[in-house]
Protein backbone atom coordinates (compact mmCIF):
# COMPACT_ATOMS: atom_id res chain seq x y z
CA UNK A 1 0.00 0.00 0.00
CA UNK A 2 1.41 3.39 -0.98
CA UNK A 3 1.39 6.46 1.23
CA UNK A 4 -1.38 8.95 0.46
CA UNK A 5 -0.26 11.79 -1.72
CA UNK A 6 0.12 15.06 0.18
CA UNK A 7 -0.97 18.49 -1.02
CA UNK A 8 2.73 19.29 -1.18
CA UNK A 9 3.39 16.33 -3.50
CA UNK A 10 0.44 17.32 -5.66
CA UNK A 11 1.67 20.88 -6.02
CA UNK A 12 5.17 19.64 -6.80
CA UNK A 13 3.70 17.67 -9.73
CA UNK A 14 1.67 20.70 -10.79
CA UNK A 15 4.81 22.84 -10.78
CA UNK A 16 6.64 20.35 -13.00
CA UNK A 17 3.93 20.76 -15.63
CA UNK A 18 3.97 24.50 -15.06
CA UNK A 19 7.69 24.63 -15.87
CA UNK A 20 7.02 23.06 -19.25
CA UNK A 21 4.23 25.56 -19.88
CA UNK A 22 6.62 28.39 -19.00
CA UNK A 23 9.17 27.06 -21.47
CA UNK A 24 6.50 27.06 -24.21
CA UNK A 25 5.46 30.63 -23.37
CA UNK A 26 9.09 31.74 -23.65
CA UNK A 27 8.84 31.10 -27.39
CA UNK A 28 7.22 34.53 -27.63
CA UNK A 29 10.45 36.50 -27.40
CA UNK A 30 8.79 39.88 -26.77
CA UNK A 31 7.11 38.44 -23.70
CA UNK A 32 10.08 36.52 -22.31
CA UNK A 33 10.50 38.68 -19.22
CA UNK A 34 6.78 38.86 -18.54
CA UNK A 35 6.46 35.10 -18.92
CA UNK A 36 9.20 34.52 -16.38
CA UNK A 37 7.96 37.15 -13.94
CA UNK A 38 4.45 35.72 -14.16
CA UNK A 39 5.69 32.18 -13.72
CA UNK A 40 7.80 33.17 -10.73
CA UNK A 41 4.90 34.99 -9.05
CA UNK A 42 2.57 32.00 -9.33
CA UNK A 43 5.28 29.48 -8.45
CA UNK A 44 5.87 31.44 -5.24
CA UNK A 45 2.15 31.31 -4.43
CA UNK A 46 1.85 27.58 -5.09
CA UNK A 47 5.04 26.87 -3.16
CA UNK A 48 3.66 28.78 -0.19
CA UNK A 49 0.51 26.65 -0.23
CA UNK A 50 2.61 23.49 -0.49
CA UNK A 51 4.66 24.53 2.54
CA UNK A 52 1.58 25.41 4.57
CA UNK A 53 -0.17 22.13 3.79
CA UNK A 54 2.75 19.72 3.53
CA UNK A 55 1.21 17.39 6.10
CA UNK A 56 -2.25 17.38 4.53
CA UNK A 57 -3.27 14.43 2.39
CA UNK A 58 -4.78 15.34 -0.97
CA UNK A 59 -8.27 14.01 -1.54
CA UNK A 60 -9.00 11.80 -4.56
CA UNK A 61 -11.04 14.64 -6.08
CA UNK A 62 -8.14 17.08 -5.66
CA UNK A 63 -5.74 14.63 -7.30
CA UNK A 64 -8.09 14.10 -10.24
CA UNK A 65 -8.61 17.86 -10.58
CA UNK A 66 -4.90 18.62 -10.77
CA UNK A 67 -4.33 15.71 -13.14
CA UNK A 68 -7.04 17.08 -15.45
CA UNK A 69 -5.52 20.55 -15.27
CA UNK A 70 -2.10 19.09 -16.10
CA UNK A 71 -3.61 17.23 -19.07
CA UNK A 72 -5.15 20.49 -20.26
CA UNK A 73 -1.85 22.38 -20.28
CA UNK A 74 -0.05 19.38 -21.74
CA UNK A 75 -2.35 19.65 -24.79
CA UNK A 76 -1.30 23.25 -25.46
CA UNK A 77 1.03 23.78 -28.41
CA UNK A 78 0.45 27.48 -29.10
CA UNK A 79 2.82 29.68 -27.06
CA UNK A 80 0.25 32.50 -26.91
CA UNK A 81 -2.25 30.16 -25.32
CA UNK A 82 0.52 28.94 -23.03
CA UNK A 83 0.88 32.51 -21.72
CA UNK A 84 -2.88 32.64 -21.06
CA UNK A 85 -2.56 29.42 -19.09
CA UNK A 86 0.45 30.60 -17.11
CA UNK A 87 -2.13 32.71 -15.30
CA UNK A 88 -5.10 30.33 -15.58
CA UNK A 89 -3.49 27.05 -14.50
CA UNK A 90 -2.43 28.20 -11.00
CA UNK A 91 -5.88 29.67 -10.44
CA UNK A 92 -7.49 26.35 -11.37
CA UNK A 93 -5.15 24.45 -9.02
CA UNK A 94 -5.81 26.87 -6.17
CA UNK A 95 -9.58 26.67 -6.66
CA UNK A 96 -9.37 22.86 -6.57
CA UNK A 97 -7.45 23.09 -3.28
CA UNK A 98 -9.87 25.71 -1.86
CA UNK A 99 -7.09 28.28 -1.69
CA UNK A 100 -7.28 31.95 -2.63
CA UNK A 101 -5.40 33.26 -5.64
CA UNK B 1 -15.60 67.15 -20.90
CA UNK B 2 -18.27 65.53 -23.03
CA UNK B 3 -19.08 62.07 -24.33
CA UNK B 4 -19.77 61.06 -27.91
CA UNK B 5 -20.64 57.85 -29.76
CA UNK B 6 -17.67 56.26 -31.50
CA UNK B 7 -17.49 56.43 -35.27
CA UNK B 8 -19.28 53.54 -36.99
CA UNK B 9 -16.34 52.33 -39.02
CA UNK B 10 -15.99 48.80 -40.38
CA UNK B 11 -14.37 47.46 -37.24
CA UNK B 12 -17.13 48.92 -35.09
CA UNK B 13 -19.86 47.39 -37.23
CA UNK B 14 -18.27 43.93 -37.10
CA UNK B 15 -17.67 44.18 -33.37
CA UNK B 16 -21.22 45.36 -32.74
CA UNK B 17 -22.35 42.09 -34.29
CA UNK B 18 -20.19 40.18 -31.82
CA UNK B 19 -21.49 42.24 -28.91
CA UNK B 20 -25.07 41.48 -29.95
CA UNK B 21 -24.60 37.71 -29.95
CA UNK B 22 -26.99 36.16 -27.38
CA UNK B 23 -24.18 34.15 -25.80
CA UNK B 24 -22.47 37.40 -24.76
CA UNK B 25 -25.43 38.69 -22.76
CA UNK B 26 -26.10 35.24 -21.32
CA UNK B 27 -22.51 34.86 -20.14
CA UNK B 28 -22.45 38.36 -18.68
CA UNK B 29 -25.66 37.75 -16.76
CA UNK B 30 -24.38 34.46 -15.33
CA UNK B 31 -20.96 35.86 -14.42
CA UNK B 32 -22.43 38.93 -12.75
CA UNK B 33 -23.89 36.69 -10.05
CA UNK B 34 -21.01 34.19 -10.02
CA UNK B 35 -18.52 33.58 -7.26
CA UNK B 36 -14.74 33.67 -7.74
CA UNK B 37 -14.42 29.93 -8.46
CA UNK B 38 -17.20 30.08 -11.05
CA UNK B 39 -15.44 32.98 -12.74
CA UNK B 40 -12.18 31.02 -12.83
CA UNK B 41 -14.14 28.15 -14.40
CA UNK B 42 -15.38 30.46 -17.15
CA UNK B 43 -11.89 31.80 -17.77
CA UNK B 44 -10.38 28.32 -17.93
CA UNK B 45 -13.01 26.83 -20.24
CA UNK B 46 -13.06 29.80 -22.60
CA UNK B 47 -9.23 29.62 -22.73
CA UNK B 48 -9.17 25.87 -22.96
CA UNK B 49 -8.36 23.21 -25.52
CA UNK B 50 -10.81 20.57 -24.31
CA UNK B 51 -14.53 20.75 -24.96
CA UNK B 52 -15.42 17.70 -22.85
CA UNK B 53 -17.76 18.82 -20.04
CA UNK B 54 -16.90 15.85 -17.82
CA UNK B 55 -13.23 16.78 -17.85
CA UNK B 56 -13.95 20.33 -16.75
CA UNK B 57 -16.31 19.12 -14.03
CA UNK B 58 -13.54 16.89 -12.69
CA UNK B 59 -11.15 19.84 -12.76
CA UNK B 60 -13.48 21.87 -10.50
CA UNK B 61 -14.49 19.56 -7.63
CA UNK B 62 -15.47 22.51 -5.44
CA UNK B 63 -18.20 23.34 -7.99
CA UNK B 64 -19.20 19.90 -9.30
CA UNK B 65 -17.99 17.38 -6.72
CA UNK B 66 -20.22 14.72 -5.20
CA UNK B 67 -20.48 16.81 -2.04
CA UNK B 68 -21.89 19.82 -3.91
CA UNK B 69 -25.64 19.61 -3.51
CA UNK B 70 -28.11 20.33 -6.26
CA UNK B 71 -29.40 23.88 -6.01
CA UNK B 72 -29.00 27.36 -7.45
CA UNK B 73 -25.19 27.49 -7.09
CA UNK B 74 -24.61 24.17 -8.79
CA UNK B 75 -27.12 25.10 -11.49
CA UNK B 76 -25.22 28.35 -12.06
CA UNK B 77 -21.94 26.45 -12.33
CA UNK B 78 -23.49 24.10 -14.87
CA UNK B 79 -24.89 27.02 -16.88
CA UNK B 80 -21.52 28.80 -16.81
CA UNK B 81 -19.80 25.64 -18.01
CA UNK B 82 -22.30 25.14 -20.86
CA UNK B 83 -22.07 28.79 -21.93
CA UNK B 84 -18.28 28.81 -21.73
CA UNK B 85 -18.06 25.66 -23.84
CA UNK B 86 -20.27 27.34 -26.41
CA UNK B 87 -17.69 30.14 -26.62
CA UNK B 88 -14.75 27.72 -26.62
CA UNK B 89 -16.25 25.87 -29.56
CA UNK B 90 -15.75 28.88 -31.81
CA UNK B 91 -12.69 29.51 -33.95
CA UNK B 92 -9.79 31.17 -32.21
CA UNK B 93 -10.32 34.66 -33.64
CA UNK B 94 -14.07 34.73 -32.97
CA UNK B 95 -13.54 33.24 -29.53
CA UNK B 96 -11.15 36.04 -28.69
CA UNK B 97 -13.63 38.71 -29.79
CA UNK B 98 -16.50 37.07 -27.92
CA UNK B 99 -14.44 36.85 -24.72
CA UNK B 100 -13.65 40.55 -24.94
CA UNK B 101 -17.29 41.40 -25.53
CA UNK B 102 -18.28 39.30 -22.50
CA UNK B 103 -15.94 41.25 -20.21
CA UNK B 104 -17.41 44.51 -21.48
CA UNK B 105 -20.99 43.30 -21.07
CA UNK B 106 -20.24 41.98 -17.59
CA UNK B 107 -18.71 45.32 -16.63
CA UNK B 108 -21.81 47.12 -17.87
CA UNK B 109 -24.17 44.79 -15.99
CA UNK B 110 -22.30 45.26 -12.71
CA UNK B 111 -22.05 49.03 -13.11
CA UNK B 112 -25.78 49.26 -13.86
CA UNK B 113 -26.48 47.74 -10.46
CA UNK B 114 -24.76 50.73 -8.86
CA UNK B 115 -25.62 53.67 -11.10
CA UNK B 116 -28.67 52.54 -13.09
CA UNK B 117 -29.02 51.59 -16.72
CA UNK B 118 -29.30 55.09 -18.17
CA UNK B 119 -25.86 56.23 -16.99
CA UNK B 120 -23.93 53.27 -18.43
CA UNK B 121 -22.86 53.55 -22.06
CA UNK B 122 -20.68 51.51 -24.41
CA UNK B 123 -18.10 52.41 -27.06
CA UNK B 124 -17.95 56.12 -26.27
CA UNK B 125 -15.28 58.72 -26.87
CA UNK B 126 -14.50 61.42 -24.35
CA UNK B 127 -13.83 64.88 -25.75
CA UNK B 128 -11.96 67.71 -24.04
CA UNK B 129 -11.60 71.31 -25.18
CA UNK B 130 -8.45 71.85 -27.21
CA UNK B 131 -7.41 68.18 -27.08
CA UNK B 132 -7.37 65.92 -30.10
CA UNK B 133 -9.87 63.10 -29.57
CA UNK B 134 -8.56 59.60 -29.06
CA UNK B 135 -9.28 57.26 -31.96
CA UNK B 136 -10.24 54.32 -29.79
CA UNK B 137 -13.43 54.61 -27.76
CA UNK B 138 -13.70 53.59 -24.14
CA UNK B 139 -15.34 50.21 -23.70
CA UNK B 140 -17.73 51.25 -20.95
CA UNK B 141 -18.45 54.67 -19.48
CA UNK B 142 -20.56 55.96 -16.63
CA UNK B 143 -21.92 59.33 -17.64
CA UNK B 144 -23.08 61.33 -14.63
CA UNK B 145 -22.49 64.98 -13.72
CA UNK B 146 -19.58 65.20 -11.32
CA UNK B 147 -19.03 61.45 -11.12
CA UNK B 148 -18.06 60.16 -14.53
CA UNK B 149 -16.15 56.92 -15.02
CA UNK B 150 -14.34 55.28 -17.93
CA UNK B 151 -13.33 51.65 -18.19
CA UNK B 152 -11.19 49.65 -20.56
CA UNK B 153 -11.92 45.94 -20.43
CA UNK B 154 -9.55 43.07 -21.20
CA UNK B 155 -9.86 39.33 -21.07
CA UNK B 156 -6.37 38.76 -19.68
CA UNK B 157 -3.53 40.53 -17.94
CA UNK B 158 -1.50 40.41 -21.12
CA UNK B 159 -3.93 42.93 -22.59
CA UNK B 160 -2.54 45.62 -20.28
CA UNK B 161 -0.29 47.74 -22.48
CA UNK B 162 1.14 51.27 -22.68
CA UNK B 163 -1.49 52.52 -25.13
CA UNK B 164 -4.43 51.73 -22.90
CA UNK B 165 -2.69 53.01 -19.77
CA UNK B 166 -1.78 56.29 -21.46
CA UNK B 167 -5.28 56.73 -22.85
CA UNK B 168 -6.92 56.25 -19.46
CA UNK B 169 -4.42 58.43 -17.63
CA UNK B 170 -4.59 61.17 -20.25
CA UNK B 171 -8.39 61.25 -19.99
CA UNK B 172 -8.22 61.51 -16.20
CA UNK B 173 -5.67 64.31 -16.46
CA UNK B 174 -7.61 66.27 -19.08
CA UNK B 175 -10.75 65.97 -16.98
CA UNK B 176 -8.90 67.37 -13.99
CA UNK B 177 -7.71 70.29 -16.10
CA UNK B 178 -11.38 71.07 -16.73
CA UNK B 179 -12.17 70.68 -13.01
CA UNK B 180 -14.13 67.53 -13.78
CA UNK B 181 -13.89 64.23 -11.98
CA UNK B 182 -13.29 61.19 -14.17
CA UNK B 183 -12.53 57.90 -12.49
CA UNK B 184 -10.61 55.59 -14.81
CA UNK B 185 -9.92 51.88 -14.41
CA UNK B 186 -8.98 48.69 -16.15
CA UNK B 187 -11.33 45.73 -15.83
CA UNK B 188 -9.36 42.54 -16.37
CA UNK B 189 -10.98 39.10 -16.32
CA UNK B 190 -7.82 37.61 -14.85
CA UNK B 191 -6.26 37.18 -11.42
CA UNK B 192 -5.04 40.31 -9.68
CA UNK B 193 -1.64 38.68 -9.15
CA UNK B 194 -1.16 38.36 -12.92
CA UNK B 195 -2.37 41.91 -13.50
CA UNK B 196 0.08 43.31 -10.92
CA UNK B 197 2.97 41.45 -12.57
CA UNK B 198 1.97 42.94 -15.91
CA UNK B 199 1.51 46.45 -14.55
CA UNK B 200 4.86 46.44 -12.74
CA UNK B 201 6.55 46.04 -16.10
CA UNK B 202 4.87 49.10 -17.60
CA UNK B 203 6.56 52.48 -17.85
CA UNK B 204 3.26 54.19 -18.66
CA UNK B 205 1.55 55.90 -15.71
CA UNK B 206 -0.52 53.57 -13.54
CA UNK B 207 -0.93 55.45 -10.25
CA UNK B 208 -4.19 57.15 -11.19
CA UNK B 209 -5.74 54.15 -12.88
CA UNK B 210 -7.79 51.67 -10.91
CA UNK B 211 -7.60 47.93 -11.38
CA UNK B 212 -10.62 45.66 -11.18
CA UNK B 213 -9.52 42.04 -11.44
CA UNK B 214 -11.35 38.71 -11.43
CA UNK B 215 -11.47 38.61 -7.64
CA UNK B 216 -12.74 42.17 -7.27
CA UNK B 217 -15.31 42.48 -10.06
CA UNK B 218 -18.13 42.98 -7.59
CA UNK B 219 -16.62 46.35 -6.65
CA UNK B 220 -18.08 47.64 -9.91
CA UNK B 221 -21.52 47.11 -8.43
CA UNK B 222 -20.75 48.31 -4.94
CA UNK B 223 -18.49 51.26 -5.74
Amino acid sequence: MTDPQSISDLIERALTGYEALTALGEDIEDEWSYVNDLSAAWTDRLTAVAAARSATAASPAEIVAVDRALAEIDAITDPHRAIDWLSTFPQVVLVALREAS
Amino acid sequence: MRFQDAARDGRAVVYAGIQAEPVVARAASLLADAGPAQRVLARAVMNGESTDPAGWMAMFPTLFGADVAAGPERARSEAILATSLEVADRGEQVRSSVRGAIVEALTAVLLERRVGTAAVRRERRILFDGVRAEIHPYDVTVERDGAAEAYDCKWGARGINPDVLHQLDDARGHAAEEDETLRVALVIFDAERSCRVRMERQTAPTAGTGLIALETLDRLASG
